[in-house]
């Protein structure tokens, strides 16, 4: 017999964390013909062993790996293959006359009106789009359109190296009942806790149901104190993209006082000099808060600081 | 017991800070023709395909083994993409290792690579962190790696000096590799007056950023004479791990390795590392790195890696060659760089290593990993 838990999901407040960066992609020298030639209103394909041609340009066939003989210049008009509406646009994939593949693109007309088989024509942007396929604005249905040949590619422009992208990548992280009564704990009463191991004293931070070596459920909570031993630290002396605060400072791990397992923040320095002799694995360091209202995360800790001698 | 593997050909791509020629598959594709051809083989002659890197979001691309498939002319086989951090390519060795060995595959191409040119580097790697719990201070590996080598400093006398040995060791050896980008003599002097970058670690204990690929043949007893009289035989091969924020975690030694290194010297039948390894392959992603190796390979006890590194022993002349490749100093495409390490060993003990051969070499010891100490891997291959 089989028995469903006495559990349900409980709607709560998430975590809300981004992760966004540039990027500079390498299309290759297929894709990078192609992208360049989208100021020149020309479409490059390429062609492979057999006469197959594949468009937009590819560095390897997609039937068997085999690298293309040439780069050649592909008609603007082609088939409509399939169609969609996504947000009142329609998407379809057109097959370019002549070509082995349909690619995606803009369709710029009314659903009603799409049929697959249709015959549809390229349209330019009027406004410079740049090494970009959003050159071409999208296909138009145009049912005289003529049925174009692929041609050579007469003085190709050269093919771009690098193109600038960039993502960013919203999550809402749930907190678990662990990570949520520390947050908890941390907004309301400005008191770090974690929980006990499934033997010992002191505190697993962050808080979590199994103990990592005896793997046995963990024991009561308890608040740490705000002071604590570093463990091991560095100075930050290279400015890296994402980071938050102007280097240098001191990168610490630090084991707050009843706690058996670290904590990552900062420490501010003056000089990586007198950081060297000051900061240390052992020196004492306390907790600064962060005025104001508490959010109930890390950050209501700003820094650490060295308890002088 | 499984089958006898054997590495049965070799390949890998001229590694550059930045390769605006090729796209990600076209650099695979580059590894892959020249692992296949090194193996006298088509691609047709390929039972199952391993695709490592390191995380999606050094370049942007998810699930890229969809894209490489179709650079490489694998379509219709059984193709696995398998990342585990900086140790990737070494990982996705020993998955390809087991295919073979277990009686699956006869042969198996693993390709290995990253375009770290791409994306940032060391953002990418702080999203490893915790979310609610250290990634807003979190400096990639680096800010990390340097505060526990900070941390050994104190346990185990792993000076600036040391580090900075192995660092122009590696530096000054990759200089003959024809694979390598950074070839520049550096001193240990060089090394300790460069940029604190995250003290102790400065801009000369730090590898290059690089493009590169890799890719190994791997076939069983059965039909590994077919590509090449004499193979690397795989005598043992482990990858173990550890949990990241325990109590009881000093960090100081990596365990992982230890583990790892117990049972491969079990299955390879060493019991004197020191005496019986004639060439060493190590990921060194920072220099502090390599002593600790020493260390957790058994080459020399904790608390001793300043003084091997010191007597001149992984020297290219010395009695215990370590990276005479010049490892990830020379180049370091992260998710290749386990794989690359394995070609480097391969090559050592077929004697066909054309630039940096070690007269003599039978048997290699190979280490790999990801992580400061959380994953680590090491395999033995002799001829």
């Amino acid at each position: 017999m089989f028995y469903a838990p006495e559990t349900a999901p409980i709607d709560l407040p998430t975590f809300k964390s981004t992760i966004a960066m540039p990027y500079t992609l390498t299309p290759g020298r297929s894709a990078g013909t192609f992208l360049a030639e989208m100021p020149n209103r020309r479409i490059v394909g390429s062609r492979f062993a057999g006469g197959k041609v594949i468009a937009p340009a590819q560095d390897f066939s997609p039937v068997n790996g085999d690298e293309p003989e040439e780069l050649v210049q592909v008609p603007e008009n082609g088939e409509l293959t399939a169609f969609t509406r996504v947000d009142g646009v329609v998407i379809g994939l057109v097959r370019l006359d002549g070509c082995e593949n349909a690619f995606a693109h803009r369709i710029l007309a009314d659903l009603a009106d799409c049929k697959v088989g249709q015959r549809v024509a390229a349209q330019w942007a009027s406004e410079d789009a740049g090494t970009s396929i959003t050159a071409i604005e999208g296909f138009v249905l145009s049912p005289d359109a003529p049925v174009g040949e692929v041609k050579p590619l007469v003085g190709p422009a050269e093919p771009l190296g690098v193109i600038n992208y960039s993502m960013a990548l919203d999550y809402d992280h749930a907190y678990g009942p662990y990570y949520g009564r520390m947050f908890d704990e941390l907004k309301e009463n400005g008191v770090v806790m974690g929980v006990r191991g499934s033997n010992a004293d002191d505190a697993l931070l962050p808080p979590r149901e199994i103990d990592d070596i005896t793997h046995k459920r963990t024991g009561t909570w308890k608040a740490c104190a705000d002071t604590g031993t570093i463990r091991a630290c560095s100075l930050i002396n290279m400015e890296v993209y994402g980071q938050t605060r102007p280097v240098p400072y001191a990168y610490a791990e630090i084991v707050l006082d009843g706690a058996s397992t670290k904590m990552i923040h900062i420490i501010e320095i003056d000089d990586l000099e007198s950081a060297k002799q000051t900061i240390k694995p052992g020196t004492r360091v306390r907790a600064i808060w962060t005025k104001g209202e508490r959010k109930g995360a890390v950050s209501d800790i700003e820094r650490f600081e060295v308890i002088e001698a | 017991m499984g089958r006898e593997v054997g590495i049965v050909g070799v390949g890998q791509t001229h590694h550059a800070r930045r390769r605006t020629d090729v796209s990600q598959a076209g650099l695979v594709r580059e590894a892959v023709d020249r692992a296949l051809a090194d193996a006298k083989l088509s691609m047709e002659d390929i039972d199952t395909v391993v695709i490592a890197t390191g995380p999606v979001l050094f370049a942007a691309v998810n699930q890229p083994e969809k894209w490489v498939v179709d650079a490489i002319g694998a379509q219709g086989k059984s193709v696995v993409r398998l990342t585990s951090g900086g140790g990737a390519g070494f990982a996705g060795a020993l998955a390809g290792y087991y295919q073979v060995a277990g009686g699956y595959s006869d042969r198996t191409l693993v390709v290995a690579y990253d375009k770290l040119s791409e994306g940032q580097l060391q953002y990418s790697i702080s999203t490893l962190y915790d979310p609610f719990w250290g990634r807003e201070f979190a400096v990639g590996i680096m800010g990390f790696s340097a505060a526990y080598w900070r941390a050994r400093m104190d346990v185990l006398g792993h000076t600036e000096e040391a580090a900075a040995m192995v660092a122009a060791k590696n530096r000054n050896n990759a200089i003959k590799n024809p694979y390598a980008h950074q070839k520049k003599p550096v001193t240990v002097e060089d090394v300790l007056n460069s940029k604190p970058l995250c003290w102790p670690i400065k801009m000369l204990d730090v590898p290059p950023i690089s493009d590169g690929a890799a890719a190994i043949v791997l076939a069983s007893d059965k039909v590994a004479h077919h590509s090449n009289t004499r193979p690397a035989w795989i005598r043992g091969m482990a990858y173990c791990c550890e949990a990241d924020n325990a109590p009881e975690r000093s960090l100081m030694l990596s365990e992982p390795l230890a583990i790892a290194s117990k049972h491969v010297y079990r299955a390879a039948g060493i019991t004197n590392p020191r005496r019986q390894f004639d060439v060493v392959e190590v990921q060194e992603p920072y220099s502090c790195f390599e002593l600790n190796y020493y260390e957790s390979l058994g080459l020399c006890p904790p608390g001793q890696a300043a003084e091997l590194i010191a007597s001149g022993a992984t020297q290219v002349d010395g009695d215990i060659p370590v990276n005479p490749s010049g490892g990830c100093m020379g180049a370091n495409p992260i998710g290749a760089v386990g794989v690359i390490r394995l070609i480097e060993a391969a090559t050592q003990v077929m004697g066909r290593n054309e630039t940096h051969q070690i007269q003599g070499a039978k048997t290699a010891l190979v280490q790999s990993g990801g992580g400061w100490a959380n994953l680590r891997g090491c395999a033995v291959l002799s001829a």
